[in-house]
């Protein structure tokens, strides 16, 4: 006969299991877990946007880490397998309080405005005093699929097949999401240098209606 | 234009040089004569550039005591163990089963585990699901200090029963002797924001239950287990640990 447990999707994901040791975490495995703890508040920040909630989030990854240490599959990413139970709790979190998780609106992307007039060199980007400010609000305007595949690749420099993993969706899906939300950015950044230099200038909002951003 | 969105997200790995061998070249030669998709690829490039640069003020630092009680958690998880593990192992027999449907399927799922702690929490998960179901309508507001008075003078031991509580969200439903252990166990109904929510008192302190709190997942169910002065207590609920946190805090104030 065969038991199976009834996996729920906020189950670490499966791996080999090693049969080996029966009760508490090896040691060296719960140290390089915990080399990761700023990296997954860093990104449960993003995710939940108040630090409490991501206290929690983390926590409760670690729980869950080190309750399925066993599944994990030596030899692979530890930091992507982290980030997948992060992301999986997170996303049980939202269904728990009857939130959608992750709405994905490429239509705001897809639409993105257009600027013709005034482009600003990736160097005058990249020199602008202001960047990080800038990119800050950027990337929280961003959709939150898209911002999660951004900050994933960019930020926690994980690989494209490791960030399907850890968002449970295909890979062509990630590339799209990185590729729609980078340029996403990219429009951002170019909006608030316009701002900065105080340049007039006429955006098309998300809706397609015209709107006179004066600023 | 077709080729330009077909190709599009291909782009931001190409930009990283991580796209396949296979499709560079079908992303090479359309960047030859498409400005619009090369003046993309470029774009990428600079936001990679730009978020790299950031990285550092992106970042945050884990508070200290969040790292500390995230270390700690290495020391009270038990790891799951395989299938295959348990059945190679001595088989733990539950303790008086009755012949419910539910305790014939939990029980399947408990055959060779023979860790005290998550044997406790299986038992007690399959009881707290049972009690609940199988009961309901003798589920009903119940007064703390009465209940316990009444545990005390039919059982012959003393129970500390947290009463209702607004801020920890908790109405006390209930205490009904447990079948397990041959009914040594008392078994605390509480609703908690709208669901059922066992506190179990067993009126001894079990072997190799820590003092601390230890957290195990039964069945869906998260089980936090502690033993204090001639008791061991089991708290569970269809939570994540960190939401029974302050629930144990609240009981633990009470019951000792």
């Amino acid at each position: 006969m065969v038991f199976r447990r009834r996996a729920t999707s906020s189950d670490p994901p499966a791996g080999e299991t090693s049969p080996k040791h029966s009760e508490g975490v090896d040691e060296a495995f719960a140290r390089e877990a915990l080399t990761y703890v700023d990296s997954l508040y860093g990104t449960a920040l993003r995710l939940t946007r108040r630090p409490a909630d991501a206290e929690d989030l983390v926590q409760d990854t670690y729980l869950k880490a080190f309750r399925a240490a066993s599944q994990f599959q030596r030899g692979t990413n530890l930091k992507a397998w982290l980030f997948t139970i992060l992301h999986n709790t997170f996303r049980n979190m939202l269904r728990h309080d009857g939130r959608n998780p992750i709405d994905v609106d490429s239509e705001l992307v897809e639409q993105a405005p257009a600027y013709a007039a005034t482009e600003h060199s990736p160097e005058e980007l990249l020199t602008r005093a202001t960047l990080d400010v800038d990119l800050q609000a950027a990337l929280d305007s961003l959709p939150d699929a898209f911002r999660q595949a951004v900050w994933l690749r960019d930020v926690e420099e994980l690989s494209y097949a490791e960030i399907a993993q850890v968002l449970d969706v295909p890979i062509g899906t990630v590339m799209s999401r990185i590729s729609r939300g980078r340029r996403a950015l990219y429009e951002r950044l170019q909006a608030a240098g316009l701002r900065e230099t105080g340049t007039e200038t006429v955006t098309r909002s998300a809706g397609g209606k015209q709107k006179a951003d004066v600023v | 234009m077709s080729k330009c969105r077909d190709l599009d997200p291909l782009f931001a790995p190409y930009a990283d040089g991580a796209v396949a061998p296979a499709d560079r070249a079908s992303v090479e030669s359309h960047l030859d004569r498409c400005p619009p998709c090369r003046e993309n690829v470029a774009e990428q490039r600079t936001v990679r550039a730009v978020v790299a640069a950031c990285r550092p003020s992106l970042r945050s630092s884990a508070p200290n005591e969040l790292r500390a009680r995230c270390a700690a958690h290495a020391g009270n998880t038990r790891r799951r163990r395989s299938i295959a593990s348990r059945l190679v192992e001595r088989p733990w027999i539950p303790l008086s089963l009755a012949a419910t449907l539910v305790i014939a399927v939990a029980a399947a799922f408990i055959v060779g585990v023979n860790d005290k702690v998550e044997a406790i929490a299986a038992q007690l998960t399959i009881d707290h699901v049972k009690c609940f179901q199988f009961a309901p309508e003798r589920l009903k507001h119940t007064d703390a200090a009465a209940a316990a008075h009444q545990w005390a003078e039919k059982q012959g031991w003393t129970i500390d029963v947290p009463d209702s509580s607004a801020s920890a969200g908790l109405e006390l439903l209930g205490v009904r002797r447990c079948a397990m252990s041959s009914g040594r166990v008392a078994h605390l109904m509480y609703r908690w924001h709208g669901q059922p929510l066992s506190m179990f008192v067993v009126p001894r302190t079990i072997r190799g239950v820590p003092d601390r709190q230890e957290f195990v997942e039964k069945f869906g169910h998260e089980a936090v287990i502690w033993s204090g002065k001639d008791r061991t207590y089991v708290l569970l609920a269809r939570a994540r640990p960190t939401e029974l946190a302050p629930i144990v805090g609240y009981v633990r104030q009470t019951a000792h």
